[in-house]
């Protein structure tokens, strides 16, 4: 073997283009082998390699949330296991939330990795299991402490010299619903880690241990110098901003999130301080929870381009006190923890707006919005448990709307297609639309938030709504107005119940739950907002025309379908001149 | 006038049908291409495209090329049209203005899409636009369930009033795609039947007769783009065909379709949502042929132009063809993170990975002191540095111009002079000195670079498939692929490396080398253990009954007609299909357990795993009809006369940089016009033709076969 002693920057490139690569081959096995509808459909899981220092090296392009947190889980999970208990052809399961972990439905396998019988690193699959087991089917709900959130899973060797060891393994299914469906996501998990493994160490026999080490330090320094040009073109300071959680499922009590971050020389400090105390409630969010929140919000102001490894993640630092709900302590309940993980990334992103106002959107849906349910199929007898998360409003930004119905921040998970649902379990979507008038009016409007409706015809159902955004909507920015807040409703077309946002409820055959998710906020003052666009809302039915005149100032005639520029002048004159503005 | 049956291999003497006609639209360029059936003679003519109106090339390109070979139309025995009408007029916006019916509560179904970002980090994102705007959206009542069964009657009032309002809108397309229509079209074509009665002047796409498949996002999304395109694609197809007849040209006039078989103008009328790929697949085809020609059955198709290389894979002499497209989003080398981008279509595509890596594309020094490539494009204007046409950024042409391996004079055939010296400054002062190396040094890594990212795409095709490279030929073609292939070759191990002749004519080739092809599939979403296997029959006969209709409405004998079934399958509970064939034969128990057993086969090549004691289940039945037709023969070159060493086609001799000679060698350069069957190059070597540079490394060797190919090899 050769001293590699400089750098050749085409080979860099090389290996770093490789490394990519094979996460991504790992993410692609996963989905097209996966059973539940919420991974292969809904790509709700993340790839990744760490070196044997266990540093995140490359990592597929996955749910954002979960790159952020498998940095901090990873390193704690091998510690607890010790790396020298592992051999090759091993994979360690785990989802303790207070060994590094998130909520439980995130299942996280890992592999050793080795060249020449000497340990080189691992890879990591992290999926979200549709149910764990616990209290409510899809193990999601409001509950008081984790051990009624499903199966806590500490690093345990699931799987031995290559062959799953039956009994961890029953003894896991043993504890979930689903159990045919996700002992098949299990093994698409495997089977996505043994194609990463493969592909590494293909790419080990080609180059070698010491040069591809070299170069995967080489990577690192590359992305931190990077990462720190880019910085640099941030304005420094201390920017702050509170915002809440709406409530925590037991308590109508506002959870209060304060976020203060500094931009230095140093990198980017995120300091958590002054948040609540954590709750007997689902909204506690983890250490690395929350501090994939923040690893995305520094993403997203650099240049795209920049990799993602340890070389980013040294410019991120982090305060989070113990025992807050941004950094919670056992035995809390985490599984709704997300919720507050998002809502955090939208308080971080409003304290930036002092900062980089042109950049950062108004408030968006900023909830992960889980819909969990279960019961058993009444054509086979069989439990069966459904989880989906919906999409709501995107804040509006400086320069154009928020776009209508689309995830926000970490979470990127997709739809499921309705024909697919009613093909694979007992339920039916009776409405799925965007809801009218929900965008907060602004210069830029906010998105429109989305209804969807599930119809329970012939049995009876667990069903839970682990959400928020019920009491007030995403905020405006700059003048303009917060999104309309979101609704859950049992039987709209009835007796029409409200919901709260974290609620378990059992369902007669024939009963409908109804959500309709928030709008995201405006951006600047509505009454700036160009005529041309607002007739266009109009005419497409996305704001009513007395909307319009209300909270835009700008007067439509319905029927000819043009501005009516006279009344609109007044109207915005009227505006400007009213005292009370 | 009618248009003459396909006959293919008519003899000149006996009948005047004696030349095949291709016309490939490309963004600069509009190829003509004629082959004499006789001979298997190929002819080219290249003339501007005109995006204004891309029937204007059409016909000027066929002109130049029936003139200049003095062929006169009635001589023409078909036409193949490769277009890019389609595509166009949805990346463009310029569609027909187009109404939607659905399912009342789901009108924003093209809205809502897949709720994602396309982008994850990007805080500006959009979301592709839909096709139709909201208001041109409606619901009426009415609903399925998942087997087909009527849960609520169609309110037929409500359909009438919806047309009605669509008339008054002036839509001049609708489309209407009802939730499980897939399972029973009976509400959709009364729809349908509502519209031609009040609103006979639109033209109706039923998503039950387009792309009849589960998952109503996606099969919504192919039907409005049929629908949407339909009257721009008619008024185009309608155009060229009335100035061909007015010409006498009496030959079918047919379309390549994104799945690379043809089909006829007016099925393209009906179906244009099946051609919106028709431009890139025709290269693939193309290479297909050549290697089912030349003994060579698994074969990687390598395109590489001016501003992307493509990448495809051809298994079994055939194609390998996906049905998970996105119009509008480019595809790219990893996938996953750009869903959401275009919009989706359901219709067999020829699998591409395309990237950015072209002779244009422009390699620069990063804010972390890395050299990158792409995927910004100097184009055609102002082009590479050399070609003195103002460009200041170095590209891979440049790169490649400095490391001997294009030759300053004979870059495509003498008509651009291209200026080293540019080229070299270019690359010193954006690469070379930034990074402290020279400029030769940097020249090298350009093209390593580019040659990177073209070995992952080979590696997306292949092994990220489950198939392994050095199992299959390389064949290159494209302005640019000659010059990189034996890299790539070495790189991935693939031990034969195909250079056509004429690599920047071979996808216009693909044109007239391909079948009549139309594909059709049924969702019978059921256990195999449960299957009732008749059924499953019928509903093949079915589709079977349609293709026949199809290709004799093409005036296809029923001797040339041949029909493929193939299932998608998966485990119970898996939503992504493999899809293996089924014998054209009843099915029958042995054929479906053959069937299970070469589904768990596939899986485990795909996925590393399978689970032969899960239940499995069919999901879509597809069938593919097919009319053959007679392919032209490769004309053969003169067998050489004396020594393998090719001196007399010897032009110069200049150094040229290969690192497996630590720098510059003197190298041979020769004249592929003066190469006869049997010659043998080693490398190093250089071979110029008119539009392409072949370039042989050292260790390597390259043999003429008797069609002309250099075919390149370990030493």
């Amino acid at each position: 073997m050769n001293a590699v002693t400089r750098l050749d920057p085409i080979r860099f490139e090389v290996i770093r283009h490789a490394l990519v690569e094979a996460t991504e081959e790992m993410a692609i096995t996963l989905r097209r082998s996966a059973y539940s509808t919420n991974i292969k459909t809904r790509a709700d899981f993340s790839c990744a390699f760490f070196d044997r220092h266990l540093r995140p090296i490359a990592q597929a392009s996955g749910q954002p949330i979960h790159l952020g947190s498998l940095a901090v889980l990873l390193p704690r999970v091998i510690n607890e296991y010790g790396p020298e208990k592992l051999a090759p052809g091993d994979a360690i399961l785990a989802n303790d939330p207070y060994l590094g972990g998130v909520h439980l439905n995130d299942i996280t396998l890992i592999s050793p990795l080795y060249h020449q019988d000497e340990l080189f690193g691992y890879v990591a699959s992290l999926v979200h299991h549709v149910d764990v087991g616990g209290g409510a089917p899809a193990s999601i709900g409001a509950f008081r402490e984790v051990y009624q959130e499903g199966i806590i899973i500490p690093p345990v060797r699931l799987v031995q010299g290559g062959e799953i060891v039956p009994d961890i393994f029953r003894l896991v299914l043993a504890q979930i619903r689903s159990q045919r469906e996700t002992a098949g996501d299990f093994r698409a998990q495997l089977a996505a880690n043994n194609t990463g493994v493969r592909r590494l160490s293909a790419l080990l026999s080609q180059r070698g241990s010491e040069e591809l080490t070299f170069y995967m330090d080489e990577l690192v320094t590359y992305t931190e110098r990077r990462a720190r040009a880019e910085l640099a073109h941030l304005p420094k300071g201390v920017f702050t901003a509170d915002g809440y959680v709406d409530n925590d499922g037991f308590s109508d009590e506002p959870v209060h999130l304060a976020a203060k971050v500094v931009i230095d020389d140093g990198g980017v400090l995120f300091d958590f301080s002054g948040s609540d105390p954590q709750r007997r409630a689902p909204v506690n969010s983890t250490y690395a929870m929350t501090y994939s929140a923040c690893a995305y919000v520094l993403k997203c102001l650099i240049d795209p381009d920049v990799p993602v490894n340890a070389g980013f993640h040294r410019l991120v630092r982090l305060i989070a006190p113990e025992g807050t709900v941004v950094n919670a302590t056992a035995p809390a309940p985490v599984v709704g923890g997300w919720e507050t993980q998002t809502r955090l990334t939208d308080v971080i992103l409003k304290a930036l707006a002092a900062a980089v106002p042109d950049r950062v959107p108004a408030g968006t849906k900023a909830m992960i919005c889980q819909v969990g349910l279960g019961g058993a199929d009444p054509r086979t007898g069989e439990l069966y448990a459904y989880y989906e998360a919906l999409a709501g409003g995107y804040g509006g930004r400086a320069t154009r709307d928020g776009p209508d119905a689309v995830q926000a921040h970490g979470q990127n998970t997709e739809n499921a297609p309705i024909e697919e649902i009613e093909i694979n379990y007992p339920f039916r979507i009776s409405r799925y639309e965007l809801v009218e008038n929900s965008e907060g009016a602004g210069r830029y409007r906010g998105g429109l938030g989305l209804r969807r409706d599930y119809l329970f015809p012939d049995h009876e159902v667990s069903f839970t709504v682990l959400a928020d955004r019920d009491r007030w909507g995403p905020w405006g920015l700059f003048g303009g107005r917060a999104g309309r807040k979101a609704r859950y409703v049992l039987n709209p077309d009835s007796e029409a119940t409200e919901l709260g946002s974290k609620v378990t409820l059992e369902l007669k055959p024939g009963d409908v739950v109804s959500y309709r998710t928030c709008g995201g906020g405006g951006y600047g003052p509505p009454e700036e907002r160009d005529p041309r666009a607002v007739l266009t809302d109009v005419g497409e039915g996305k704001v009513s025309p007395e909307r319009a005149r209300e909270v835009y100032r700008v007067a439509i005639d319905p029927t000819a379908r043009r501005i009516d520029a006279k009344e609109t002048t007044r109207l915005r004159a009227e505006r400007n001149n009213d005292p009370g503005i | 006038m009618t248009p003459k049956r396909l006959q293919g291999c008519a003899r000149k003497g006996t009948t005047t049908l004696a030349y095949r006609l291709g016309i490939d639209i490309g963004g600069t360029f509009t190829d003509a291409t004629l082959i004499d059936e006789d001979t298997g003679e190929i002819r080219i003519a290249k003339v501007p495209s005109t995006p204004q109106d891309p029937s204007v090339g059409f016909l000027e390109g066929t002109h130049r090329i029936l003139r200049r070979n003095n062929v006169a139309p009635a001589e023409v025995s078909y036409v193949v049209h490769g277009a890019t009408v389609a595509t166009n007029s949805i990346i463009e916006g310029k569609v027909a203005r187009t109404g939607f019916i659905t399912t009342d509560g789901f009108r924003d179904m093209l809205e809502i899409a897949r709720q994602v970002r396309p982008s994850l980090y990007d805080l500006q994102f959009e979301k592709p636009k839909p096709l139709v705007p909201r208001n041109l959206c409606f619901g009426v009542p009415e609903r399925l369930d998942a087997q087909g069964q009527v849960l609520t009657p169609l309110d037929e009032a409500a359909v009438r009033r919806v047309a009605e309002q669509l008339r008054r809108e002036r839509v001049a397309a609708v489309a209407v795609c009802l939730l499980h229509a897939y399972a029973n079209p009976d509400h959709e074509k009364r729809v349908g039947e509502i519209i031609g009665e009040v609103f006979p002047e639109a033209v109706v796409s039923l998503s039950s007769e387009v792309a009849p498949e589960f998952r109503e996002y996606f099969r919504a999304s192919t039907t409005v783009i049929n629908a949407a395109i339909r009257p721009v694609v008619a008024r185009y197809l309608e155009r060229i065909e009335k100035r061909l007849r007015e010409e006498g040209l009496a030959a079918e006039l047919l379309l390549m379709q994104s799945s690379g078989g043809v089909f006829t103008f007016a099925e393209a009328r009906r179906k244009p949502v099946f051609m919106v790929e028709s431009g890139p697949a025709a290269g693939v085809i193309a290479a297909a042929y050549l290697g089912n020609n030349l003994g060579y059955e698994d074969v990687i198709a390598f395109d590489m132009g001016g501003t992307t290389a493509k990448v495809g894979l051809i298994r079994n002499g055939e194609p390998k063809v996906t049905k998970d497209y996105e119009v509008g989003a480019a595809a790219r080398v990893g996938g996953g993170s750009h869903r959401g981008a275009g919009y989706p279509i359901r219709t067999p595509v020829i699998d591409l990975v395309e990237i950015g890596a072209g002779g244009g594309s422009i390699a620069w020094v990063d804010s972390g002191g890395i050299l990158r490539v792409g995927p910004r494009s100097a184009g055609a204007d102002p082009g590479p540095a050399c070609y003195g046409k103002g460009g200041t950024e170095p590209t891979v042409t440049d790169a490649n111009l400095v490391l001997g391996r294009l030759s300053p004079d004979l870059f495509l055939g003498g008509e651009i002079e291209l200026d080293v010296q540019a080229a070299r400054q270019a690359i010193e002062r954006r690469c070379a000195d930034p990074l402290g190396m020279d400029a030769v040094e940097a020249a090298h890594g350009i093209v390593e670079i580019a040659n990177a990212a073209m070995v992952n795409a080979l590696r997306l095709v292949s092994i990220q498939r489950g198939y392994d490279p050095r199992d299959f030929a390389l064949l290159a073609f494209g302005g640019a692929g000659p010059v990189h292939a034996n890299r790539l070759a070495k790189e991935t191990g693939m031990p034969t490396t195909i250079i056509p002749m004429s690599p920047g004519t071979t996808s216009a080739l693909g044109l007239l080398v391909t079948d009549l092809k139309h594909d059709y599939s049924t969702t019978m979403i059921e256990r195999i253990d449960r299957l009732d296997i008749a059924a499953a029959e019928s509903a093949y006969q079915a589709m079977e009954a349609r293709g026949r209709a199809t290709l004799e409405r093409e005036n296809v004998g029923p001797e040339r007609m041949s029909f493929q079934r193939q299932v998608d399958m998966r485990y119970v509970g898996q939503s992504h299909e493999l899809t293996p064939s089924l014998p054209h034969s009843p099915l029958n128990a042995a054929e479906i357990s053959r069937v299970l057993e070469q589904f768990h086969q596939e899986h485990n090549r795909a996925y590393g795993f399978s689970a032969p004691g899960e239940p499995v289940e069919f999901v879509n039945l597809r069938l593919t009809a097919i009319g053959r037709i007679t392919k032209p023969r490769l004309r053969e070159l003169e067998p050489r006369r004396g020594a393998p060493e090719p001196a007399a086609a010897l032009k110069a001799t200049r150094p040229v940089y290969f690192a497996e000679s630590d720098g510059y060698v003197d190298c041979p350069i020769y004249d592929r016009y003066r190469l006869a069957a049997g010659h043998v190059l080693t490398g190093p070597a250089i071979v110029v033709e008119l539009d392409s540079t072949t370039v042989i490394h050292p260790g390597y060797r390259a043999e003429v076969d008797r069609f002309g190919n250099l075919i390149l090899g370990e030493t």
